[in-house]
């Protein structure tokens, strides 16, 4: 099907792009990869007067070292991540987690900038116009009631993005840039949990950088996700593990969960539950526990919420056990080659 | 909506024309240009029909916009022939029955293509890999299979030939 019409702008550094979006604010649209954007207008979710693209902004690609740390532009496409060796090496999460989004066509051509400002998900939501229309419109578009929690006002569409979790066990922040030039947030104060709302994200700004700290530097890490076709598909339920051992025992860690809340989630407690101890299956389960706790799934997607809650404690246990079997003194597998997209 | 003129690189060739702002590649391809080897097998962006590559990478034309591919390097499957002649990996899905009905290999072309180019040794893994983007309907994946690993095949052969013909010269 067509796209709905627009003007298409192509800004060449961030300062045109904060220019054109402050001039046209609520008129306008960012896209990057388009991997979520281009599918969303055909099925006219959105009907933006501008298309701001950010695809010429060279100085938006690439991975840097920084401070011990990586800075990763946020045009960088998930290829790009995928087979960077010092994300696999330094932030092996993050490298698990950019291998599964989608597939290897889409990740050619998706951003890392665009998963973390990735649309949330819902049954009602990503259908045709005519779909909507036929079935009814909802509070996330065009409507006033929710099909999922019927007499609720809140939006429950679910974040389903791959790469979020992991960056928010990394303690990942991330660098906006806008009118009064740029700031910057930790990736765990972005997300707003509401599905119509989703980020903390001003019409006028763009996201720009994503920077990786020192501290989380060679945690080992674990992604695990839930989906129908392997090699394609959006995550259902989705969660992410990263270990910092001292000998046999838990030092630091963290797990964080996506697609089972409108927001990706830091499951609170796991530090506490791990630090000092030596992983077994009793306390990953433990763990399990409180991830599927953090969990609130709804009838968003093909599976059911009992389903994607479980497999969040499942795969939780299983990550944590593998992560602590991970010998963060030897070296990691190299990923193949450079990308030669970037 | 009014057309404004872009300058798009297909296959070798620079060409201007005059296009709709939110005109997908696909759709200019197919209809501006006439060509039809790419083809439209999806709605949602996920069946990897319309793989064409840009600057060598394969990518969806269907969920690109033309005008955002100017200044880069755009191949189709019409490119992919060598002197008038069929690719080794086209002649070997022929022979191999890796096109059934056909309407998935031009995306699937593009996708090996690139694969063999990167890797002109894949493993197994590798190819299974690369091909998971790509959705054949009639589901021929092993024959589709089989031809790749006999093009990396014919492929190292010529080598091998072209490096005695050199060595006996
Ligand atoms: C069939 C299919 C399967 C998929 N499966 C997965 C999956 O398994 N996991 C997954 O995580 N994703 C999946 N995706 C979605 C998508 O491919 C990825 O999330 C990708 O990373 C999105 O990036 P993009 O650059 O293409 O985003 P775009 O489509 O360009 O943008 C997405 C959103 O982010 C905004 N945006 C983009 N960049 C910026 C920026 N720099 N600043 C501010 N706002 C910005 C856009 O305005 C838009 O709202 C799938 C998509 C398809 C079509
Ligand atoms: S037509 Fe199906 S992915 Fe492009
Ligand atoms: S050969 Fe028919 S769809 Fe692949």
């Amino acid at each position: 099907m067509s796209l709905p019409d627009f003007q298409l702008l192509r800004p060449r550094t961030v300062a045109e792009a904060t220019e054109l979006l402050a001039k046209h604010a609520a008129n306008a649209q960012i896209v990057a990869g388009g991997t979520d954007l281009i599918p969303s207008l055909r099925q006219r979710l959105f009907a933006p007067r501008f298309l701001i693209d950010l695809r010429a902004i060279v100085d938006l690609r690439g991975i840097r070292a920084r401070d011990g740390g990586l800075d990763i532009g946020a045009l960088t496409t998930l290829t790009t991540i995928e087979r960077s060796p010092e994300i696999a090496q330094k932030y092996p999460v993050l490298h698990q987690a950019a291998k599964t989004v989608a597939s290897p066509l889409l990740r050619n051509m998706g951003t890392i900038g665009g998963n973390i400002c990735l649309d949330t998900r819902c049954l009602w939501y990503n259908q045709s116009l005519q779909w909507r229309q036929s079935c009814g419109f909802c509070i996330k578009k065009d409507g006033d009631l929710c099909h999922v929690a019927p007499g609720g006002s809140k939006c429950w569409a679910a974040f389903s993005g791959d790469t979020p979790p992991a960056l928010l066990c990394l303690e990942a922040e991330i660098e906006i840039a806008g009118p009064q030039g740029t700031r910057r947030v930790p990736l765990s104060e972005f997300y707003t949990n509401v599905g119509d709302a989703r980020m903390k994200l001003q019409n006028n700004e763009l996201l720009t950088r994503v920077l990786l700290p020192v501290r989380t530097a060679g945690w080992s890490g674990v992604y695990r996700k839930l989906r129908i076709r392997g090699s394609i598909d959006y995550p259902l339920a989705g969660i992410a593990v990263v270990l910092k051992r001292s000998n046999r025992h838990v030092a630091d860690a963290r797990v964080a969960i996506t697609a089972v809340n409108p927001a990706p989630l830091l499951v609170k407690g796991v530090a506490r539950a791990l630090a000092g101890r030596e992983v077994n299956e009793e306390i990953a389960l433990q763990v399990g526990e409180l991830a599927a706790r953090t969990a609130k799934p709804l009838t968003t997607s093909a599976l059911t919420p009992e389903y994607r809650r479980e497999m969040i404690r499942v795969f939780t246990k299983r990550a944590v056990l593998e992560a602590a079997a991970i010998d963060q003194s030897l070296p990691r597998a190299q990923p193949r080659g450079p990308s030669t997209v970037d | 909506m009014k057309k404004e003129l872009i300058t798009l690189k297909i296959n070798g060739r620079t060409l201007e024309l005059a296009s709709e702002p939110n005109k997908l590649l696909l759709d200019v391809l197919r209809q501006d240009l006439g060509l039809t080897g790419s083809k439209r097998g999806c709605d949602d962006s996920s069946c990897g029909a319309c793989t064409v590559q840009l600057d060598g990478v394969p990518v969806l034309s269907c969920t690109l916009l033309a005008a955002s591919c100017q200044e880069r390097e755009i191949a189709t499957v019409e490119g992919i022939a060598e002197h008038g002649s069929l690719a080794a990996i086209q002649k070997a899905y022929g022979d191999w029955g890796g096109a059934q009905c056909g309407y998935c290999t031009p995306g699937f072309m593009m996708t090996v293509d690139h694969l063999l180019t990167e890797n002109p040794n894949p493993s197994e893994d590798d190819i299974r890999h690369a091909l998971s983007g790509n959705l054949c309907r009639c589901t021929g994946y092993m024959q589709m299979f089989q031809a790749i690993k006999a093009a990396i095949e014919a492929e190292r052969k010529g080598r091998a030939s072209e490096a005695q013909t050199a060595g006996a010269r």
